[in-house]
């Protein structure tokens, strides 16, 4: 059997003495892509919080698996060049830093790590040219500050933007779709699924259905209270949106 | 009312006292007998005890035999140096600029010790004249070289009408506990424009003083940034007055403070007349234990209406032990006034830390990223590539130096 790109095994975390995540299991093998679907509220941001290394959080039991290794003592940075990247549920606005700076930044910082020559500027223009232009993200939005000023649906091409130029192996995506119109929403997904491959696994945490016909995953999670209470292929997403979520949550009750 | 007791004279105070004698400056010398340097009870050096700070005072300085390199040079300024308090030959000046020199200070007489000092020991001013558009920048790089020494320089800067120059000034010089008392008197002529900076790149066992003289004429626009990197002990006072209406100015500082440093911005604004502006912007950065303090304080005289002052603090703390410290004061003697101050002091933000991590960047390289981000405002305003990479590399070094 191939080694899964993530594994989180029964994962517990606290928040300031209470609990979140009440025994989470995932296995996300290489090419595939899961979705997580849950009401607000579930702990689907904390996950994916976690995942990413954020502070804070008080891991009581469990693990995460990256390629078949620990990933819980590793700092944020370190899982990113390890592969692992998250798009945020709200992408955070820096004042002062230039986009394009934090990018080159970023790019040179993985490649840094992983022992690989930093990105010469003409190349790195051309990768900034070239996925801006499918993501409908023009320069002028790229000489401002880091989010700054940018609307609800920049922020989440910006996110992309930023996976397609950092390649990650896991892409775990907190509900890109919101705050996304129809039109920007394709935008969007047709990124994610230009960067879908066999090497690359994909985790897509929305509570909207909406997303998944146009980001088609292999599997669908149902997440309630901190865990994972239902699994299946792509028709328990519109199982779910036909009978809501409470018909999950009283099978676990 | 005056104290009837005799201070009790610290070994730095006795030897100021000698120096004053020994330039037949009895008047000053008999002050400092009389009160000693100014304590906390003086309200103006309240955060900056110069009687408990400065432990000791180096002999007045003899003229310098070397020059150590420069601290910062500006690719493409025209130079101009004064050492030991004297001024330097300098090459042809550009055309819109003439250098001459004159006696003594070029401070006013205002009631401050550090004033008094340099008007007490100053030999020499470097006097410019400003003509027309000047195309480069001018650098005035002050030095104290040789051994430890307390010295003073004083520079005289005329912005004719309508002429607009660019001018950064650096004290620095040899590794040794001198103490630098240094004076600008600058003037902005009718509808000059003038980008002032002045940057104290001192070794850290010196003790920085500074005093900067505004006035603005008519219509004058001023930008004025003091930069503290350099002595352990430092104090920059910017005084400045508008004189002529239409005038505006921003005043903005940053004060970077390490383990071990007291570094003080003080800065009073004079509204003598109206439609007049002014915005102030200061940034205060610590680390270790230390202490930033910004005293900030902006008059607005009885008939000066319409007058619009905004004046703002925004303190970084890199450190728990660290000390932030700011006080900004409005004297608002008009009624048809628009003046505010505020002031915000906090750690690094954890959520955009946590965010450049996410992607990569180490959390040394984060932090510096946003700590630039946070002097952005700063720096972004002044005009001239090479000028404004200098000042980075400035900001770098400082924050270079602090990662563990
Ligand atoms: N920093 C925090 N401090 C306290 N409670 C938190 C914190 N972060 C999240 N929570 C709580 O954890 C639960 C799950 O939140 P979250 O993971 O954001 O859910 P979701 O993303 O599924 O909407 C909520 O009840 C929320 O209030
Ligand atoms: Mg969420």
């Amino acid at each position: 059997m191939t080694t899964p790109i993530l594994e989180v095994r029964d994962l517990h975390v606290r928040v300031e003495d209470k609990d979140i995540l009440k025994g989470v299991n995932l296995v996300l093998p290489p090419g595939e892509v899961h979705a997580i679907m849950g009401r607000n509220g579930s702990g689907k941001s904390t996950l994916s919080y976690v995942l990413a290394g954020k502070e804070d959080y008080e891991i009581t039991g469990g693990d995460i698996l990256l390629d078949g290794e620990s990933i819980l003592e590793m700092e944020p940075d370190e899982r990113a060049a390890a592969g692992l990247f998250l798009a945020f549920q709200y992408p955070v606005e820096v004042p002062g830093v230039a986009t394009m700076t934090f990018l080159k930044a970023a790019i040179n910082a993985q490649r840094k790590a992983r022992g690989e020559a930093e990105v010469t500027t003409p190349e790195f223009m051309r990768l900034v040219k070239d996925a801006g232009s499918r993501l409908n993200i023009d320069s002028a939005m790229l000489k401002r500050p880091l989010n700054v000023g940018f609307s609800g649906g920049e922020k989440k091409r910006a996110e992309i933007l930023q996976m397609e130029l950092l390649q990650p192996k896991l892409c775990v995506m907190d509900e890109t779709d919101s705050g996304l119109d129809i039109d920007a929403l394709q935008v969007v997904a047709n990124g994610v699924n230009s960067m879908r491959s066999s090497e690359r696994s994909m985790l897509v945490i929305t509570h909207y259905q909406r997303l998944l016909n146009h980001i088609v995953p292999d599997v669908v999670h149902v997440f309630s209270d901190g865990k994972v209470v239902e699994s299946g292929d792509k028709s328990l997403a519109l199982e779910l949106e036909a009978k809501g979520y409470a018909a999950y949550e009283k099978d676990v009750a | 009312m005056r104290q009837t007791m005799p201070v009790r004279l610290s070994t730095a105070e006795e030897t100021l006292i000698e120096q004053l004698k020994s330039l037949g400056n009895e008047a000053e010398a008999e002050r400092i007998s009389v009160a000693g340097l100014p304590t906390r009870r003086v309200e103006s050096y309240h955060y900056t005890d110069l009687k408990t700070l400065l432990k000791a005072m180096p002999p007045l300085a003899a003229p310098a035999n070397e020059a150590s390199a420069p601290a910062l040079r500006v690719p493409g300024a025209y130079q101009l140096m004064i050492a030991n308090g004297a001024v330097q030959s300098a090459g042809t000046a550009p055309a819109g600029v003439i250098v001459e020199t004159s006696e003594g200070t070029s401070l006013s007489t205002r009631d401050d010790v550090l004033v008094h000092l340099n008007g007490a020991m100053a030999k020499q001013s470097l006097n410019l004249t400003l003509e027309g558009t000047v195309d480069c920048p001018l650098q005035i790089d002050r030095r104290i070289e040789g051994a430890a020494a307390h010295s003073a320089s004083s520079a005289r800067v005329f912005v004719a009408d309508n002429a607009k120059a660019t001018i950064i000034e650096t004290c620095s010089g040899s590794k040794a506990a001198h103490v630098g008392n240094h004076a600008s008197y600058v003037s902005l002529g009718k509808n000059a424009t003038l980008t002032h900076i002045t940057v104290d790149l001192s070794a850290e066992e010196a003790t920085h003083f500074s005093t900067t003289e505004y006035e603005l004429a008519e219509g004058s626009k001023l930008r004025s940034l003091v930069i503290h990197a350099g002595a352990d002990l430092a104090r920059s006072q910017v005084f400045a007055r508008f004189a002529g209406e239409g005038a505006h100015a921003d005043f903005t500082g940053l004060n970077m403070v390490d383990d071990g440093q007291h570094r003080d911005i003080t800065l009073d604004v004079h509204h003598a007349v109206p439609n007049t502006t002014s915005k102030e912007t200061f940034k205060q950065i610590a680390r270790g234990r230390s202490k930033a303090v910004f005293q900030g304080r902006i008059v607005v005289a009885r008939d000066a209406q319409k007058v619009d002052g905004k004046m703002m603090m925004q303190g970084l703390m890199l450190s728990d032990e660290a000390q932030i410290l700011s006080k900004p004061e409005l004297e608002i003697y008009a009624d048809d006034v628009v003046c505010g101050h505020g002031s915000t002091c906090g750690h690094i933000d954890e959520v955009s830390m946590f965010y450049l991590m996410s992607r990569g960047i180490p959390k040394a390289e984060a932090q510096v990223m946003l700590v630039r981000g946070f002097l952005e405002e700063l720096i972004e305003p002044i005009e001239g590539d090479e000028l404004r990479e200098a000042l980075n590399g400035v900001i770098e070094g400082w924050l270079q130096g602090g990662i563990q």
